[in-house]
């Protein structure tokens, strides 16, 4: 399989199906693991790098995780095509800015991504689509069984799972959510759903995580801690949190329609127009229209588009899409001017 | 929209801002947004907290600072400039400068999750236990006290079992 083999279609997640999935997008596990016998990688030497990324990238392969697992050399690659792969979420931005030895392997349903030399030797990450965190954790503690028979993890009974980061030592489990919360963005009452989800030791994120601006009305809620509750706990509390923050988008969704529909379709159907006729779309004006659309497709005031088309857009119309779909490097005019082409094309039927 | 800076052309970024808890919309100009972009209050990345937390609970400078792994040969305030851990010994060797990081980091210093097959029976078996004793306490909390006696006989069952406590 070749990078340009996904361009075409997107990760099985963006599908839009699943529990909840008008309002949650995704839900997404990853372990943190390191090799006992190496250093680190901040510490590590090339020599080092390169025998972690040789052994990780066999084991992986010998741990049959799946038929059509792929498995690419970051140091191989174009920039356009690490940059890809952040936006398919595949990697992290760490990972590809990165140096070094290091590399990726997924499947082709895009819900199973490992990562080799990134922060840690290992990363590990299933995305499911709507809210399916049991789940996601069912399938990654499978896998990390599987590589745990042939990788001798640095692991101690007290400190649990030996990360390069404190903040990931113990259970190396970050588990995520990712949120389209467009309502409670228009109300103003975004906030004390921030300050509910503090409370319970979880944090706020935008689409592509840590340090990344908010847009789309697009928040991933998080664990922060991973030391001291177990895998099954850290999702407990997540999972008891986020039925409340769906209503509440939907309790305010409501009374946006009761109070001023007229207005609230207005926006929606501008978004929606702009979206069909604009010549020149930024990257951020386009995951603003595309959350109305969203919205409202959600709430049926726009029926003639599908979910799964809205969800992807999201992804195709990045800067790194665009220009593999161009096949060359992009200024953000020229960008600007494909994405409004690339989603009238998309829209028309 | 017009654009908020300017108040001439048209609006075609919208931003949100995230400051503390408190959200902010900004609507401008590509040309404004431009300039602006560089002064944003960003969320702060994880590592600018995890410094900032080191700075504030790690102690004894003068004592850790003389310390340095044996293993990969990072020292203890190159640690704490960076805050990355250079080998697995370190959680041994920076101990007592990890120990009250941790704690405020996770509110906790012990692990009680995942067990790898590989750390031994025992170990899963003491992990277990320590999850168990754990829902006890929530149950006893919430008052369900039919948990708290299900859980109890479990965990006399695998003292039992254990030769434990
Ligand atoms: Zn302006
Ligand atoms: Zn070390």
């Amino acid at each position: 399989m070749k990078i340009s083999d996904l361009t075409d279609n997107t990760g099985e997640w963006l599908r839009g199906t699943g529990p909840q999935s008008d309002i949650v997008i995704s839900s997404r596990i990853r372990l943190a693991r390191n090799v006992a016998r190496f250093p680190f990688l901040s510490m590590a030497n090339v020599k080092q790098k390169k025998e972690l990324e040789e052994t990780i990238r066999d084991k992986i392969k010998d741990a049959d995780i799946s038929q059509d697992l792929c498995y690419l050399n970051l140091a191989d690659i174009t920039p356009v095509d690490r940059l890809f792969l952040v936006e398919r979420h595949l990697i992290s931005r760490d990972h590809a800015g990165g140096e070094g030895e290091r590399g990726v392997a997924f499947g082709k349903s895009e819900t199973v991504s490992l990562m080799v030399n990134e922060e840690d030797h290992l990363r590990i990450q299933v995305i499911r689509s709507g809210f399916e965190l049991k789940e996601a954790w069912k399938t990654i503690d499978e896998i990390d069984n599987k590589l745990e028979k042939r990788l001798n993890y640095a692991y101690s009974s007290r400190f649990g799972y030996l990360t390069a980061c404190p903040t990931n030592v113990g259970t190396g489990m970050r588990a995520s959510v990712m949120l389209h919360l467009p309502a409670l963005g228009m109300t103003h009452h975004i906030e004390k759903v921030f300050n509910a989800v503090m409370k319970l030791g979880l944090v706020v994120r935008g689409l592509y995580g840590e340090g990344t601006q908010v847009s789309g009305d697009l928040y991933q809620i998080s664990n922060q801690f991973t030391l001291g509750k177990s895998e099954t706990e850290i999702i407990e509390i997540i999972e008891s949190v986020i039925p409340r923050i769906t209503s509440y988008e939907r309790m305010a969704r409501k009374s946006l329609i009761s109070e001023s529909r007229e207005q609230l379709e207005d926006r929606v159907w501008r978004s929606y127009g702009m979206l069909k006729v604009a010549r020149l779309i930024s990257s951020e004006e386009i995951m603003h229209l595309l959350s109305q659309v969203r919205m409202g497709v959600n709430l049926g005031i726009i029926n003639d588009i599908e979910m799964k088309t809205l969800n992807e857009l999201f992804i195709l119309t990045l800067p790194g899409h665009l220009q593999k779909l161009e096949g060359r490097e992009l200024n953000s005019t020229q960008r600007n001017i494909i994405r409004a082409s690339y989603v009238r094309k998309r829209l028309e039927k | 929209m017009k654009c908020e800076s300017c108040n001439k052309k048209h609006a075609t970024v919208h931003l949100t801002e995230i400051v503390g808890t408190v959200k902010k919309e900004r609507h401008l100009c590509e040309e404004c947004a431009q300039s602006i972009n560089t002064h944003l209050t960003k969320i702060p990345s994880p590592t600018e907290i995890l410094t900032s937390l080191i700075n504030q609970v790690a102690p004894e400078i003068n004592e850790m600072s003389k310390i340095v792994c044996p293993v990969c040969g990072l020292s203890y305030l190159e640690f704490r400039s960076h805050g990355r851990l250079g080998c697995a010994m370190d959680y041994t060797i920076f101990r007592k400068g990890l120990i009250p990081l941790l704690e405020k980091m996770h509110s906790s210093t012990q692990h009680i999750g995942k067990v790898p097959s590989r750390a031994g029976k025992e170990l899963i078996k003491k992990n277990e236990l320590m999850q168990l004793r754990n829902e006890l306490n929530k149950a006893v909390e919430k008052e369900d006290y039919e948990r708290a006696a299900e859980l109890r006989d479990k965990i006399y069952e695998f003292s039992g079992e254990n030769d434990e406590d």
